[in-house]
This record gives structure tokens, C-alpha cells and sequence, in this order.
């Protein structure tokens, strides 16, 4: 911190940060469900209900279910990762202003709390793919070795998603309609993205858009390992080359960049702010 | 050779009061290069003093005089806009009525969360937590939410948890405000004893006679200004009269 020396506090204790953050995501998962299980319930079902919902009308109404073989399969992985995102950056937004009477009273890393934040809904995240995995298995898909992209595409998707929620804390830290803005933002990008559509839905000039987002790419990667396609539809595919993966890996290099500058140009003003 | 804890040297720091509401997303996007008068509060204006180790310090001064604001930014709350801060030791700090507290969280994990945040490990909080909340006197409300506590309560609780903590230099604002007798003098026994650990203790109050017993050193501030720094009963004498006259 400008001026500030504490002799004490010098150097970054990741021992302190981690307990720091494992109190703190304790607390968040406590307020956030804490006089209703049937809420953490609803939490892992809800994607689900849309799942079902969606599959009624798209699968059979719009009979999309007839394009491809795997339709279910391809579309809950489109909810759950989407549910996910969703979810972090909506709780991730409040993560400042929500703990104002902690910034005003403690000094700690800033960044545990929106950090801290997105562990409640990544235990929730965890439950959806364990159910993702039953209803793969039910579909009748079989684990391949190519699978073990997941893991690392997922760990893409947390770094962006992250990323995201610390520009919308620190923001809403300034403007406290950023709410309303991300809500609005956020079922515009849900139509937007193709979730409940296959991406060939999109016009050509429309995909090239679409996949500049790291979490179009990862939600394609995904579904080409998972789901057999006759051609499946990735970054790679979509602009004829293999050299395209450097388009969503830019958006995220530049959403963290972004990300840290703003952090750090609030993180000593986040007492006054909130 | 004198060792210092806290090495203060022409710190100032304001705050923004904006005239118009500029705070919104909205406003933002329609004015986008509406240029917004703001008004800058000088909370503090240049301030300079040093604290020894074990010395145990008192700050006075009216209503919105700084004191809050010039413990924050000790304890690392608020960064100065100029000048230099030294802090030597782990600080353990109490300011606005106590350490951070969830209304909704319940009394038991308030006191996890506030120790963890001070640096506790999790044993160390496991271990502490009886003492904590014996000291406090809180035993039988410790599941209840802290939305349900006393003004007086929250203090009891907030002050047990910093003086449980590691630390060299406490940093106490108003701890005195809303506790009852008993538990102001159970504040005092347990300040005397940490002062013969050797620790420092930076001390804000308007309890004078408090002052005038405890303290090594008084500083008096003004409107964001030190006015003098002394012995005790000097110091509180001569705000005495400038507060009688101004009454
Ligand atoms: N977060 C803040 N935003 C705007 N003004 C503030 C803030 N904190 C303190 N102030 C102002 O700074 C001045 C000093 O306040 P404070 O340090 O709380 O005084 P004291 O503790 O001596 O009563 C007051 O005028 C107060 O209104
Ligand atoms: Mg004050």
C-alpha cells in the first residue's frame, strides 16, 4: 500500500489467505442458505428445472432433439456451465459492497471475498456435474481418454468467470446499479450464446463473435469431447483454423488484465467506497 | 535509544463528497463527460507524531476531529493520500464500535470469521474460543444471530476477540462508549496487563478521567490538525477549557 509500511504484514502468506478464505466461504454458504436447506436443494436442482423445462420445448416442441442423437446431454452441459456463471458473477457482484462492514473494519487481502464468494457456488457447480455424469451415463456415453480436457477447460472457465466477478465487484463498489446492468447483460448474453441452440443457428459473422468468448469455446470444447457430432462445432472449426484458439485465449489474457488494473486501482479505496 | 511502534510523518487524507450523485451506472452512461464538483473533506491535514513501544497512548479531540480516521489508517483500513506511515508489530484493531461484524451471521461465527481475519489459525481459534466468549460473558447467546445483540453486547464481544489475537499494538476506538461499569473495569484490568507485556496501546476515548489514569501520553486533535501531544493531565486540562468555553 502507497505510504503504508507495516513490517509485520510484508510479503503475501497464502497459509493466512487460505484460512482467510476457507472462514469466509463458510460464512457466504451460511448466509447464503442458512435457514433453508431447501434452498442449497433448489440451488443444485434449479438447473435442472430449466433442463427440463428447456427439453420440453426446444427437444420436443421445436424437436431439435431430431438434429442430433445426444440432445439432452449437449443441452445440460450448456445449463449447468451457464448456471455457473451466472451464479458466481451474480454473487461474486456483491462481494464488496456486501461486506462492507468487514472492509471498514479489517485490513485483509480484498481479493479473498470475491474469491471466497465463488467457492459456495462451486460446490453447487460440483453437484451439477455429478448429476451431469449420471445423465451422460444414462445417455449411453461412454468416458473416452480425450475427457481429461475437462478438467482444464473447466479451470478455464472458473479463471474467466472469476475475472468477470472481480470487474463486477469492484465496480458496483462505484455504481450501485451495476445489479441491474449485469442482470439485464445477463439474459441478453444467455439468449446470445448458444446454449439451447446448436451454434450453427448462428449466422456465420455471429459465430466468429461468439466464440471470442472464453466461455462459448469452453462450453464447445466440452461438448465436442462429451458428445459425439458428425462435426463438431469449436473455435478451431468455426474459423478454419487452429491458430483461432488464440482468440478466446486473448478475450480471457485481456477480461484478467482488465480484472487485475481495476482490482488494484480501488483495492485501497474499497473502505470508503462500500 | 527509544524503539518506535508507529512512525507517523505529514500524513493527510480527504474524502470526496461529491455534490451530485455520480453514483449510479446510468448517470455515467447518459453524462459520460459530465464533469462532477466534488468537495474535498480534509479529515486529516498533515499530521506528525511517533508512538513508542509499550507506550501507552491516548487520543483526544471533538467530534469528527479525526481520530477514527487516523486509526483506520494505522491499521491499514484507509491509505493515506500523502505522507509516510511506519507500523512496526502486528496491530490488532478495534475501531468503529468493534471488529467486523455479519448481522446475520450467528455470535459463533462472527468470532471464527473475526479470527481467522486477524490472523489466528484454526486451532488457535478453537482453542481461544471458550476464553473469548467467558470473557464476554456471551456464553449462553453465542448461537444467536448478531442482528439480535446489544449495541453493548457486540462491543463486549468485539474487544474480547482483539485482545485475544497475536499482536504488538492494539488500537482501541471508543471501546468504552456503550459498555456498562463492570465490563469498563474488566477492560482495565486486561489493558494493565497488556501493557506489562510490554505492548502498545493507542487509545481513543471521551472518557477524560480514564485518560488522565491510563495514559503515558496524550494527543489532543483539532479539525484534523494535532493541537499538542503531552502528558495527560495537561493535555486534557487545557481541552477541557477550550470545550467549557466553546459550551
Ligand atoms: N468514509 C468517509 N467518507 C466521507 N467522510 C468521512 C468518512 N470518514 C470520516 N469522514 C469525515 O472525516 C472527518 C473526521 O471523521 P472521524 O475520523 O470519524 O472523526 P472522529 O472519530 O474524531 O469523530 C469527519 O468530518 C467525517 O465526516
Ligand atoms: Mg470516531
Amino acid at each position: 500500500m502507497p505510504g503504508t509500511r507495516n513490517a509485520a504484514s510484508e510479503g503475501v502468506d497464502l497459509a493466512y489467505i487460505g484460512r482467510v478464505l476457507r472462514v469466509v466461504s463458510v460464512a457466504d454458504f451460511k448466509l447464503k442458505y442458512a435457514d433453508s436447506s431447501l434452498g442449497y436443494a433448489w440451488s443444485v436442482a434449479k438447473p435442472l428445472a430449466y433442463f427440463a423445462v428447456l427439453y420440453a420445448v426446444f427437444g420436443r416442441f421445436f424437436r431439435l432433439n431430431l438434429g442430433f442423437k445426444h440432445y439432452p446431454a449437449y443441452l445440460l452441459i450448456g445449463i449447468v456451465l451457464w448456471t455457473f456463471f451466472l451464479d458466481t458473477t451474480n454473487l461474486g457482484l456483491w462481494s464488496f459492497v456486501g461486506n462492507s462492514s468487514l472492509l471498514k473494519k479489517l485490513a485483509f487481502p480484498r481479493i479473498v471475498l470475491p474469491m471466497a464468494a465463488s467457492m459456495t457456488t462451486l460446490l453447487t457447480f460440483a453437484v451439477n456435474l455429478i448429476v451431469l455424469a449420471i445423465l451422460i451415463a444414462i445417455d449411453g456415453l461412454r468416458p473416452a481418454l480425450s475427457w481429461l480436457f475437462v478438467p482444464l477447460l473447466l479451470l478455464e472457465l472458473y479463471v474467466f468467470t472469476l475475472a468477470i466477478s472481480v470487474i463486477l465487484a469492484t465496480l458496483h463498489a462505484r455504481m450501485r446499479d451495476i445489479g441491474q446492468v449485469w442482470e439485464l447483460a445477463g439474459q441478453l448474453l444467455f439468449y446470445a450464446t448458444p446454449i439451447i441452440y446448436p451454434v450453427g443457428f448462428l449466422p456465420r459473422w455471429a459465430q466468429y463473435i461468439a466464440f471470442a468468448n472464453p466461455f462459448v469455446q469452453v462450453l464447445q470444447d466440452i461438448r465436442a469431447v462429451i458428445v459425439p457430432q458428425r462435426e463438431a462445432m469449436t473455435v478451431a472449426v468455426v474459423y478454419g483454423s487452429e491458430a483461432a484458439r488464440a482468440v478466446p485465449l486473448a478475450t480471457l489474457t485481456i477480461m484478467l488484465m482488465i480484472a487485475w488494473w481495476i482490482f488494484k486501482r480501488d483495492e485501497p479505496y474499497l473502505a470508503e467506497l462500500t | 535509544m527509544t524503539v518506535f511502534s508507529i512512525d507517523v510523518s505529514d500524513v493527510w487524507k480527504s474524502f470526496k463528497l461529491p455534490h451530485q450523485r455520480q453514483d449510479t451506472f446510468k448517470e455515467r452512461f447518459l453524462h459520460p463527460f459530465h464533469h462532477v464538483e466534488v468537495e474535498q473533506l480534509h479529515a486529516l491535514k498533515g499530521v506528525s507524531f511517533s508512538i513508542e513501544q509499550g507506550e501507552f497512548f491516548g487520543i483526544i479531540g471533538p467530534n469528527g476531529s479525526g481520530k477514527s480516521t487516523l486509526l483506520k489508517l494505522l491499521a491499514g483500513i484507509y491509505v493515506p493520500e500523502r505522507g509516510d506511515m511506519t507500523v512496526i508489530g502486528r496491530l490488532s484493531p478495534f475501531v468503529e464500535l468493534g471488529v467486523g461484524f455479519n448481522e446475520e451471521l450467528s455470535a459463533r461465527d462472527n468470532v471464527r470469521v473475526n479470527g481467522a481475519l486477524l490472523g489466528l489459525t484454526m486451532r488457535q481459534i478453537e482453542e481461544r474460543y471458550d476464553e473469548i466468549v467467558a470473557f464476554a460473558g456471551l456464553e449462553r447467546f453465542m448461537d444467536q444471530k448478531l442482528k439480535n445483540f446489544s449495541s453493548g453486547m457486540k462491543v463486549r464481544l468485539a474487544y474480547s476477540v482483539s485482545i485475544r489475537v497475536e499482536f504488538e499494538i492494539l488500537l482501541l476506538d471508543e471501546v468504552l462508549a456503550v459498555g456498562d461499569q463492570e465490563f469498563q473495569e474488566k477492560c482495565f484490568e486486561t489493558l494493565e496487563t497488556i501493557r506489562s507485556q510490554g505492548k502498545t496501546i493507542v487509545f481513543v476515548s471521551h472518557d477524560v478521567d480514564a485518560m488522565e489514569k491510563q495514559c503515558d501520553r496524550v494527543m489532543r486533535l483539532y479539525r484534523g490538525e494535532i493541537v499538542e501531544i503531552g502528558p495527560p493531565d495537561e493535555v486534557i486540562e487545557r481541552y477541557m477549557a477550550t470545550t467549557h468555553s466553546m459550551g
